[in-house]
């Protein structure tokens, strides 16, 4: 077997997520274990686990501020100092203490610097040293993105981040295998919580709670028997263990992407990203309706009075077909195709609309007269109505329901995609 | 996806239509032999009255033609020849090109189209439709290599050859195709140092969030010759005038045409507007070289500037000087210098020294008014507005009046910027909106003595008149104006002479060119397009058209 798997300094992809799943037991369990290893201090774990928490802690503030789809920069600045925060400690290079921090004072590079701070050579020696760099790496991509001007820099800045930070808390590596702090909390004696029972690795466990290890590596863990499911006391990557009908049952780090990644099979979806991203993904997709497809945005009754604003107001230049004669198009496949590629959001399209249409007389339509041209407009482009009027208002939902093709058969639709509006 | 030809048969044009059908066997030998212009041809284009191969007729960037067949006395008999109609939607903005009695001209989307230049008689079509990002336009093609080169409005850079109008190769050569695209003519050209043949295209995304590069590409496959960034990067002179990061998404796009001084190797462009176009405080600074014309020395592996006159540091109203930079010799206080001329869409005109780029005269042709203060959150007026001021279509310089010719616009907008700039992939990158216009939209065609800087007349439109200008040596000016009329002016005085209804609305150059030694008149019409304002009428649908006119 071979020693823990160590990070590598760039991000690496997931493979299959059974055969992650495999390949994980399959480490947790095979560890050897020969000679009986010295303890290691209980504070060692407890730092582990506080440069977990700071990481995810700066994880969570970006996948927030994505979440949010608010035009304002300072949202953005702000969550990217807060994760630099998290990330660096008080004392750390780029901590502003003004931002606040969603971690504690050390920081997670504190934590691990502290814990690499000895002579002693460790199995988890050289996965935390890599875990720093990553996280370092990840720093230095937020401090650009916390002084970006535009949202676009912002999101590539922020999710270069993402993949460091993601790599530094331990994502399965090529073989499976999770590195980073989450991969030597499962693997490696730091992830013994304080107080905890060891045995020999290479022997049966003896009593249970306890934790088999051996040069420093973590063979097994035992817990008493009896059905049901057993929590485990830490974050120590291992997430909990089921006895089943004399089965144990290991849930592992990997347990939740692979859970979203079987429910994404059952849908008939490409399989999922890893689980950091499994949140943006989920953002992707509209606010499902009752019968799970596209959301229900106005009335017919809108459409029909919209159809009646864009033949006077907007045909001249978009076209009574919606293709676009000297502007673009705005309605059906080519509409839908670009908006899916630039990531164009109910909100965003709603302010082309409200804000700046028409071209030569922006915002001179009134809001309702607007809100029944985006009725229109999404009639066209085969979205469904329903009973609840598009609003003259802004919503703030609106952001997060991207654009794209409307999936399914459409009665009446034309060969560029466009449904009939009557 | 064909032309649909509507021969104007009159009785008085049917003879010397079967004539030019007979000569046209002579000529076919040699148009076969020679599909497209050599290196050469190009470089002699502006004495060469039959051919138009450069979109403002030579390097020069000069609407001038050494025609002299149309005359003040015999331009009331100006007829129409041909007028082809063309399925494709848009604002007609094309120049055409026109090579050994073959017409090339483009349509709104993309569409390519062979004529016969004497006849309108269809050869070939090329029908492209890409998705259009912001606007439809497209102004014309290059001939060169045996190949016809499109730039496209999905950033693709396509060959056809030129016999059979079939596809040679394809080539996104834009970098972010989300927010760049052409709409310009590709301008060939031979370095004569290296003996590399070449096409120079700039990109249109300046009003998009990207920014702006002038490119030369091999007419064989395609590839990157050299790329000249309008927007100079960190640790490159010129940097220094935009604050922060606010360069990256700076503008300046190339998108005016290409003027070359052959004799030294030195390349003129009119760069565009800095963006965020309507809020100036998050890219503070004079923004180089946005809004300036440049001076490129090109002899060498890789362009270097010579010199820049920027003329408008950080605009806040997208007033780029739109026209192509024209290359002449003018007369100034009785000294014969070397100039050239731009004008911009904020109303002036301005001739610069050619060799050193300073100021030798500023004339303004637009009603201009808030040129000094940018557009607010509660909004204000500025004119011209977006469409107003001197346009894309062009100038011309005449020797013999020592008089420049250009039209200009009156139209004002009412402007609103936003607390901040925010870019979407895809859309406008202009913090703000576009002005909502405040008429009336009215026009001129404006005769400036190169001398002085003042008009030598002015005649005045109640519409737009974007139609730029051809300068005949037999002392015409012809320009079309937006509400369809095709004007032919004396270029002394100023009067009108001659007028044609297109039926529909004109804002292509016009241009001149000889088929069988005959000469002709031609100009594209049609939709509006952006230039639509409240004073046009929207019935009945003006049909795009090419029009083509002669002296029977």
């Amino acid at each position: 077997m071979p020693a823990l798997p160590s990070d590598t300094s760039r991000p690496v992809r997931i493979i299959g997520p059974a055969a992650s799943l495999v390949l994980c037991l399959l480490a947790w369990l095979l560890v050897p274990g020969t000679t009986m290893a010295g303890a290691t201090a209980a504070d060692d774990h407890t730092q582990a686990v506080a440069a977990l928490t700071d990481v995810n802690a700066a994880v969570a503030e970006l996948v927030r501020a994505d979440a949010s789809y608010v035009a304002d920069p300072k949202v953005y600045h702000g969550a990217a100092q807060r994760a630099i925060n998290a990330l660096a400690g008080t004392h750390g290079d780029g901590y502003v203490a003004s931002a606040g921090s969603p971690g504690d004072a050390a920081g997670a590079i504190g934590h691990i610097d502290s814990l690499l701070d000895r002579s002693a050579t460790l199995v988890w020696t050289g996965p935390l040293q890599s875990v720093e760099a990553n996280i370092r790496a990840a720093v230095a991509h937020l401090q650009d993105a916390a002084k970006a001007r535009e949202l676009m820099d912002y999101a590539g800045d922020a999710s270069r981040a993402l993949d460091y930070l993601q790599v530094a808390r331990g994502r399965p590596n090529e073989t499976g295998v999770f590195g980073g702090l989450e991969g030597v909390l499962a693997n490696t004696e730091l992830g013994i919580p304080p107080g905890a029972q060891q045995q020999d690795a290479c022997r049966a466990p003896s009593s249970a709670p306890s934790y088999g290890t051996h040069g420093g590596y973590i063979g097994w863990v035992a817990l008493p028997g009896g059905n049901g499911t057993h929590e485990l006391p830490e974050p120590s990557g291992v997430t909990s263990l089921s006895v089943q009908n004399g089965m144990i049952v290991l849930r592992t780090a990997a347990a939740k992407v692979v859970a979203d990644a079987c429910a994404g099979h059952a849908k008939g979806d490409p399989p999922d990203p890893p689980a950091t991203q499994a949140a943006a993904h989920a953002m992707q997709t509209p606010p499902a309706a009752s019968g799970g497809g596209p959301p229900a945005l106005y009335t017919k009754a809108q459409a029909e009075a919209g159809k009646q604003i864009f033949d006077t107001k907007c045909v001249a230049c978009h076209g009574a077909n919606l293709q676009g004669t000297a502007a673009p198009s705005v309605a059906g496949n080519d509409y839908l195709v670009a908006a899916q590629r630039n990531g164009w959001t109910l909100e965003i399209m709603r302010y082309i609309v409200f804000d700046q249409m028409p071209r030569n007389a922006p915002a001179t339509l009134s809001p309702t007269d607007d809100a029944d041209v985006m009725a229109y407009l999404l009639a066209s482009s085969c979205y469904p109505a329903g009973t609840k009027p598009f609003p003259s208002a802004d919503d703030p939902s609106f952001a997060a329901i991207k654009l794209g093709p409307v999936p399914g058969q459409h009665p009446g639709q034309n060969a560029k995609g466009v449904c009939p509006v009557n | 996806m064909t032309l649909r030809q509507s021969l104007q048969a009159t009785a008085a044009l049917c003879v010397p239509v079967a004539l030019g059908f007979i000569a046209a066997f002579g000529i076919a030998g040699s148009a076969s032999a020679q599909i497209t212009p050599s290196a050469q041809d190009f470089v002699n284009a502006a004495s060469d009255t039959a051919n138009w191969i450069l979109p403002h007729k030579s390097y020069t960037g000069n609407n001038y033609t050494q025609a002299t067949q149309i005359t003040p006395a015999n331009v009331h008999n100006l007829t129409l020849a041909w007028k082809g109609t063309v399925d494709d939607t848009g604002p007609m903005e094309v120049s055409p090109i026109i090579y050994n009695g073959r017409m090339y001209i483009t349509t709104a989307h993309d569409h390519v189209y062979a004529l016969d230049a004497a006849t309108g008689k269809p050869i070939w079509s090329f029908t492209d439709n890409p998705h259009v990002i912001s606007f439809a336009a497209n102004r014309g093609v290059a001939l060169f290599d045996g190949n016809v080169y499109i730039a496209t409005l999905d950033g693709h850079f396509i060959a056809l050859n030129a016999e059979t109008g079939k596809k040679v190769w394809d080539k996104l050569t834009v970098d972010d195709p989300a927010n760049s695209f052409y709409t310009m003519s590709p301008v060939p050209y031979h370095d004569p140092e290296t003996n590399q043949d070449m096409i120079f295209l700039g990109v249109s995304d300046g009003d998009w969030g990207g920014n702006g590069n002038m490119t030369a590409y091999n007419p064989k496959n395609g590839d990157v010759i050299w790329r000249w960034d309008t927007v100079p990067g960190p640790g490159q002179p010129g940097h220094d005038t935009w604050s922060g990061d606010s360069w990256k998404r700076g503008g300046a796009a190339a998108w005016g045409g290409v003027t070359i001084d052959t004799a030294t190797h030195t390349m003129y462009l009119d760069l565009g507007n800095p963006s965020p176009d309507f809020l100036g405080s998050v890219r503070k600074g004079a923004n180089l070289y946005t809004d300036s014309m440049v001076a490129l020395d090109i002899s060498g592996a890789k362009p270097k500037l010579k010199w820049y006159h920027q003329f408008i540091p950080n605009d806040t109203h997208d007033w780029d000087p739109a026209m192509q930079p024209v290359l002449f010799t003018g007369e100034v206080n009785g000294q014969s210098r070397k100039l050239v001329a731009a004008g911009d869409k904020a109303g002036n005109f301005w001739i610069l020294d050619a060799e050193t780029g300073k100021l030798v005269d500023h004339t303004a042709v637009s009603f201009q008014k808030g040129h000094n203060t940018a557009p607010t959150l509660e909004g204000n007026v500025a004119c011209p507005n977006t469409l107003g001021g001197v346009e894309y279509q062009g100038g011309a310089y005449d020797p013999a009046t020592n008089i420049f010719y250009v039209p200009s616009q009156n139209e004002c907008g009412f402007w609103k910027a936003d607390k901040e700039a925010v870019y979407i992939a895809g859309e406008f990158y202009i913090a703000g909106a576009f002005p909502k216009l405040i008429g009336p939209d009215t026009g001129q065609m404006n005769a400036i003595n190169v001398s002085n800087g003042i008009f030598a007349w002015r005649h005045h439109f109640n519409l737009p008149n974007y139609g730029g200008a051809l300068v005949t040596a037999s002392g015409l000016v012809f320009s079309g104006n937006l509400g369809g009329n095709e004007n032919a002016f004396d270029a002394k005085t100023g009067n009108l002479l001659w007028s044609y209804d297109t039926g529909g609305y004109i804002q292509a150059p016009t241009e001149a060119f000889e088929v069988n030694g005959k000469e002709y008149i031609v100009v594209a019409s049609g939709e509006a397009g952006n230039a639509k304002i409240p004073e046009l009428p929207t019935d009945p649908p003006r049909p795009n058209s090419i029009n083509v006119f002669t002296v029977p």
